[in-house]
């Protein structure tokens, strides 16, 4: 027998543990690097093993969140097959148990890795032997990013209280749930109204996934069933940041009460971060504000934010 | 979004107490009102409108005893308590009362506080306790806190307003004040 019972035991509760956390948003500058970095290291100051892998292949820089030089070996390197395992890709922080998994910035085709390519490193990626593996998406909605969203255990959506974020949000959304849709569609009848529902201007008059999820039903409500267990299992996690004030921190409440009403998707309201002088500072200084700041305002509200996703918890419905 | 369920307008459940429906329609203001944040690029103009109108009509019927009876005997829904009818009085929260834990701490208060949509300010205002206090319960910064005797009276004001059981709350910080500090 290979594995001895306690052996056998412990790597089995080391892959039960393991969690996939990715934190998107679709907007550039909202501070999801920030806000991956600053999870990622409390929950390594939790005692958790984690990764952060830096996805935004186009425009890696987790690292200097983590005030870090570039990294000499990134995903690139792994990649193109320049090493073999993903294990010799990470980088160590000096934080323990946090390693960096660094984007590929010195190469610009990365960021259109082919199929093939990304199901590999989402394989390795999934097999780490860590704790919590964190990932933070690029901005925009292309495929390679929504997949990254969509293969989560915890799926973060961060936006800002500005019109541009929340509209990019909503896009994100919509972008993902369809992708996922489409995936699971059970025939080609049922894939064409997903792709129809994707423009919004399409002639059906499908406006919202719970349009099309009701123009299914009416053709084949087995179907129907299978969307509608999809959209359920679709649980994105709001976290606003940079509030100033009680109404800022009151728009994560109305966009899961929109989502609920309009859209159909049950998401939740995971927390907030103030805007705070102190990020910023840090960020000049090219350190993260969890250690450099640990007594500001948004290092408490990641310690909290942190501490409520890994129990499942959210700020409830508001009202 | 579907049907005409008036409760689903107003995101509630049948059988939501008079406070709730309060609640809810306040928000639902907010979520609908003149350029609010959450609705953008999700509703046109003129849905946001409709929408409007939609809450202010399930709230004129459910605030409404009379109204709302009729409409849940329409429905089939099974009648609210009596006395959750009645506007929210000096023992509102009690009800609340088996979800507080035993031991709480500050950020766990200002979940159940956010929870309930009330700011700081608010509470400062009614209860004529400075907000920094209120800031310091809430981030158990231990040190800045006064008495325990003055303590228990700020937790009661403030689980009170918030609409939480004050007893409750205020011992169950206390318990968790000597663990810290």
């Amino acid at each position: 027998m290979a594995l001895t019972v306690s052996e056998a035991l412990s790597r089995e509760r080391a892959v039960n543990r393991r969690q996939i956390w990715s934190v998107g948003g679709g907007k550039g500058g909202i501070g999801k690097s920030l806000i991956a970095a600053s999870l990622g290291w409390q929950l390594a100051r939790m005692g958790r093993r984690v990764v952060l892998v830096d996805a935004d292949l186009g425009g890696a820089n987790l690292h200097t969140c983590l005030g870090l030089p570039a990294p000499e070996r990134t995903l690139a390197d792994f990649i193109q097959r320049r090493v073999e395992t993903i294990e010799e890709a990470l980088a160590e922080t000096g934080a323990p148990g946090l390693r960096l998994l660094s984007g590929a910035a010195d190469l610009l085709s990365a960021a259109n890795i082919k199929h093939v390519q990304k199901v590999r490193v989402l394989n390795r990626v999934r097999a780490l032997d860590v704790d919590v593996v964190l990932i933070d998406i690029g901005a925009g909605t292309s495929y390679n990013i929504l997949d990254f969203f969509l293969v989560s255990d915890v799926s973060i959506l961060a936006v800002v209280p500005e019109p541009t974020s929340i509209e990019n949000g909503y896009r994100f959304i919509k972008s993902a749930l369809y992708r996922r849709l489409r995936a699971a569609a059970p025939h080609g009848g049922i894939r064409r109204y997903v792709e129809s529902a994707l423009d919004p201007k399409n002639d059906l008059g499908l406006r919202t996934p719970v349009d099309l999820v009701r123009r299914v039903e009416q053709e084949d409500p087995a179907a129907a069933a299978v969307l509608r267990r999809e959209m359920s299992s679709f649980r994105p996690r709001f976290v606003v940041n940079e509030v100033r004030d009680e109404r800022d921190v009151a728009i994560g409440h109305q966009l899961v009460a929109a989502c609920s009403r309009h859209l159909g998707i049950e998401a939740s309201y995971a927390g907030f971060v103030h805007y705070d002088d102190a990020v910023w500072r840090s960020v000049r200084r090219r350190r993260l504000f969890m250690a450099d700041a640990p007594t500001s305002r948004a290092a408490e509200e990641i310690r909290q934010l942190t501490r409520g996703l890994m129990k499942g918890d959210s700020l409830g419905r508001g009202y | 979004m579907a049907g005409g369920d008036l409760y689903d307008v107003l995101g509630l459940e049948p059988g939501a107490s008079r406070e709730q429906v309060e609640r809810a329609y306040r928000f639902s203001l907010e979520l609908y009102g003149e350029g609010s944040l959450a609705t953008y690029s999700l509703l046109e103009p003129a849905e946001v409108e409709a929408q409007r109108a939609r809450v202010r009509e399930a709230y004129e019927v459910l605030v409404d005893a009379e109204r709302r009876r009729a409409y849940d005997e329409g429905r089939g829904y099974a009648p609210p308590e009596a006395a959750s009818l009645a506007p929210a009085g000096p023992d509102a929260g009690e009800g609340a009362a088996a979800r507080i834990p035993r031991v709480l701490s500050g950020a766990e208060l200002r979940r159940m506080r956010e929870a309930r949509g009330v700011s700081l300010r608010h509470i400062a205002n009614a209860s004529k306790i400075g907000v920094r206090f209120l800031e310091y319960i809430e981030e158990d910064r231990f040190a800045f806190l006064p008495a325990s005797v003055y303590l228990r009276g700020f937790l009661q004001e403030y689980a009170r307003i918030v609409g939480l059981p004050p007893a409750r709350v205020a011992e169950a910080y206390m318990r968790h004040l000597p663990s810290r500090s």
